[in-house]
């Protein structure tokens, strides 16, 4: 039984004994002394008429009138004169009338009072015995209303009790929902804390509570920050606290080999000139300090621009890679902004800092890429300290010129249907996890994927249109084969809180459905908007989906914050996966990372990868699940 | 001197009657049952409660009662009312009730009269009452008469009480009296002018089954000594 109901029950016995027991005493106490009362004046009556009547003449004409006397003008149900042999002289009796009680209640009160009897003198001998009866019918009447007020007053302060009851089982029940639910979080390990209650013993579980799921944040916090000074060690350039340059070449390559939305975007290399004379002029520390701050700016901007990543790639050469951003123009003038800056903070020396910009997108290949930034570079070098250069990529045919035909083709393509890519994730024993699905767009006659048409559907602020016939066609699909189904939103999706209530009510249209979904957001996301992500997971979890973060590596110390949300897995980003076999600091990494996760009931599952043999090793390494290129699914049942 | 009772008002055995209701109250709200009383007589009891209150001088007295219950006992009626008569007219002497109780109208137990050794004439007469009920002569044979007694030849009355024994209800009684030795025919006592009389038929029958802290007792005061003759190990 519940607690709640115990309590309910408790208190509903005990007002019943309270009220119950105090009718009963209330009216046998009334019942006992009514008898007694009665019990008296019958005694007395009796005595009292004896006495005169001893003290007259025994002529039975004067009994009979003292009797009859006594008898009408009282309250008597029967007077009754017997001679010493026990014959009756005289009997007066009235009818005994009880009006408006009921019959039960006179059966159940019943008075039982004897007949007061006192014996007449005459000289010496005896004359007879008198027995009296007072009429008491009153009473059984006065008692009964008395029941009645009783019992009205009972409900009236039985009701009020009731209410108070209500009240403050309220109390109780509200907070203890709360605890209960704290409870279920830590037994699916999200360690959330909640408000403590006043509840005082309510108030003692939920502090044991909370102090549990801080110390697992506290620890989440510790290990992470660990896994992440060695991450750093490993991809970070020392100096400048950016990428290094094998990292960043992973990350452009990732980029440009993906279907999804970083496949296009500008890539930038920007380098500080004359490096060994300013090194000369102010010293191996300032020089350091130096370019660091060219590093921060250049970092600070890919931030500003959304995911994108700086690099240092050796000497004074920094690089930044902006997905998504498809204008060069734009990004140079940003660039050639933040750079004029840090000239001018420069006093000592004058600065030399050149650029060179090239638009990239998926199916270029790396290497091309940085070798026409280079020549670029080497130009603007020649040309002054702050030139800049837009480098020739290799050559591509617009597919629409204006943006007005951009947005016309996008919305028919929309309209006419998302195609959906398949790739698998699979775990250790090769089953299913899910199918990722990068979104197609059949544009100009081809289905295009993403790298081609994400970035115009930023810059068109069609995502939440996108995401949304995107949700709607998986929907469908899962509907169709049963198989889940998983698919990105966009951060400005999940910003838009208008997407997120539309997809609500399209999951509790497709409830069955929906529970096969799993939806991810690029790990940026939680660093930019944490609190958009968060009610995007309160809204959406009830329906069972799963929801996730992709590209995990580079804020994966901020695991920490997400513990309470519920996450259902996490991707981890390429770079840290790529040649994993090769390099025993990676292993380290992912493995301490696929710990930490399952610790707090999150799947680890890691994205990019090329070959069996590292699929392999990666489940050894205690990954839930992998995809990749080098991933591919065999004919199994999915899971 | 005797003197016909006094109308008493009853307020402050209305205040042990409230404080009596209260207690049964309780009682009744705890489920309490008061105990049956024991209707026989309780000799230790006595023992222990004339000890208490007069000492060795009453205890001498009850055993010498407890001697003439048990020479009594089987003897034939005549000799069991002469013999009673006489033990109590012997061993009790008459004293007004103001200069034994200090108060105006006292009714005592046997056993206070006997340990007082002294008591007026409801004294001796309930003695003897009590006394004869014990010996196995039924309650309703007897009873206490208030009569008005004339003194010597003058014409001056004074309230007196005597026992009767009735063999049958209409019959004439035999009266047993202290200001006189013998017992005698009702007839013959032409001093004496019967008013009313009472015994404890019905009292004692129910008194059996009532319980001991019934208020009702305190309220008359031919109850009260009942209900004080119980208590001392009486009935």
């Amino acid at each position: 039984m519940s607690l709640i109901k115990q309590l309910w029950l408790t208190i509903v016995v005990l007002l019943l004994l309270a009220f119950g027991g105090s009718l009963f005493i209330g009216v046998s106490t009334s019942r006992h002394y009514i008898e007694q009362e009665v019990q008296i004046k019958n005694a007395d009556n009796a005595n009292a008429l004896a006495l005169s009547m001893s003290q007259l003449d025994k002529d039975p004409v004067t009994i009979g009138l003292l009797m009859a006397a006594q008898f009408d003008t009282g309250h008597y149900r029967l007077i009754e004169l017997r001679d010493p042999a026990g014959e009756i002289i005289d009997r007066r009796e009235g009818s005994e009338r009880v009006e408006d009680v009921p019959s039960w209640f006179v059966d159940l009160v019943r008075f039982e009072v004897p007949p007061g009897r006192a014996v007449i003198q005459d000289g010496w001998r005896q004359y007879g015995t008198l027995a009296l009866q007072s009429q008491h019918s009153f009473a059984y009447q006065s008692l009964w209303q008395s029941t009645l007020a009783l019992l009205g007053w009972f409900a009236l302060a039985g009701a009020i009790s009731l209410l108070l009851a209500a009240w403050i089982v309220r109390t109780i029940r509200r907070p203890l929902k709360a605890v209960v639910q704290q409870a279920r979080d830590i037994g699916d390990r999200r360690f959330t804390t909640s408000e403590e209650p006043r509840t005082r013993e309510l108030k003692e579980v939920v502090q044991a509570m909370n102090q549990l799921s801080g110390s697992v944040r506290d620890m989440l916090g510790r290990e992470s920050e660990r896994l992440d000074q060695l991450r750093r060690r490993l991809q970070h350039d020392a100096v400048t606290g950016v990428l290094n340059r094998e990292a960043f070449l992973g990350q452009l390559r990732n980029g440009l080999e993906s279907s999804g939305r970083q496949a296009s975007g500008t890539l930038a290399l920007v380098r500080l000139a004359r490096l060994g004379e300013i090194s000369e002029q102010l010293g191996h520390a300032d020089t350091d300090a130096l370019l660091k701050s060219l590093a921060d700016s250049l970092d600070q901007l890919g931030k500003v621009r959304g995911d994108g990543v700086a690099g240092r790639l050796g000497g004074g050469d920094f690089a930044l890679l902006l997905p998504g951003n498809l204008d060069p123009a734009t990004v140079g003038r940003d660039i050639t902004q933040r750079l004029q800056l840090l000239k001018q903070d420069e006093s000592r020396v004058s600065l030399g800092l050149p650029s060179a910009l090239i638009a990239y997108s998926q199916g270029d290949r790396a290497s091309a890429l940085m070798a026409s930034l280079d020549g670029a570079l080497a130009t603007a070098e020649n040309r002054g300290d702050l030139a800049q250069l837009v480098a020739e990529g290799p050559e591509r045919l617009p597919l629409f010129t204006s943006h007005a035909e951009w947005r016309r083709a996008l919305e028919d393509a929309m309209q006419t249907g998302v195609y959906l890519g398949r790739f698998p994730v699979l775990d250790g024993q090769g089953r299913l996890l899910h199918l990722e699905c990068p979104s197609r767009l059949r544009l100009k006659g081809e289905w295009r994927n993403a790298g081609v048409f994400m970035p115009w559907i930023s810059r068109l602020e069609l995502d939440a249109a996108l995401d949304m016939a995107v949700a709607r066609a998986t929907l469908k699909e899962i509907a169709r084969h049963g198989k889940p189904l998983g698919i990105n939103l966009s951060p400005a999706s999940v910003r838009n809180a208008r997407f997120v209530l539309d997809l609500r009510a399209l999951m509790h249209s497709q409830r069955e459905a929906a529970a096969k979904l799993w939806l991810e957001v690029p790990e940026s996301m939680v660093i930019h908007d944490l609190e958009s992500f968060r009610s995007l997971c309160r809204e959406l979890q009830p329906f069972g989906c799963r929801l996730g973060l992709e590209h995990v590596g580079r804020e994966f110390r901020r695991i920490s914050d997400l513990q309470d949300l519920g996450l259902a897995y996490l991707k981890i980003d390429a770079s840290l996966v790529r040649g994993v076999d090769a390099s025993p600091e990676q292993q380290t990494i992912l493995r301490g990372m696929a710990t930490l996760c399952h610790s707090i009931g999150i799947l680890a599952i890691a994205e990019g990868v090329d070959s069996l043999q590292e699929s392999e090793l990666l489940y050894e390494l205690g990954m839930d699940g992998v995809t990749g290129p080098g991933v591919r699914q065999h004919d199994r049942p999915g899971g | 001197m005797p003197r016909p009772p006094p109308h008493h008002p009853v307020s402050p055995g209305r205040r042990r009657f409230l404080v009596g209701l209260g207690g049964l109250l309780l009682a009744t709200g705890l489920g309490l049952r008061p105990g049956l009383v024991d209707a026989n007589l309780d000799p230790s009891r006595l023992r222990q409660s004339m000890q208490r209150r007069y000492g060795q001088g009453g205890l001498a007295v009850l055993e010498e009662w407890f001697a003439l219950l048990d020479r009594l006992r089987g003897a034939d009626l005549q000799t069991r009312l002469r013999e009673v008569n006489a033990f109590f007219n012997r061993r009790v002497r008459w004293v007004d009730d103001i200069d034994n109780w200090g108060a105006e109208d006292h009714w005592a137990t046997p056993l206070e009269t006997m340990g007082q050794g002294q008591g007026d004439c409801e004294d001796y007469s309930i003695a003897k009452y009590v006394t004869l009920k014990q010996l196995g002569v039924p309650g309703q044979q007897l009873r206490m008469i208030y009569v008005r007694a004339r003194i010597g030849r003058s014409q001056i009355t004074q309230a007196h009480m005597v026992l009767g024994y009735y063999e049958t209800p209409g019959a004439e009684p035999l009266i047993l009296d202290n200001l006189v030795p013998s017992i005698t025919p009702a007839s013959q006592r032409t001093d004496l002018d019967p008013l009313f009389s009472f015994n404890s038929q019905g009292l004692w029958a129910g008194g059996s089954e009532q319980s001991r802290a019934d208020p009702l007792a305190r309220l008359s005061r031919w109850r009260s000594v009942i209900e004080r003759m119980r208590e001392q190990g009486f009935i």
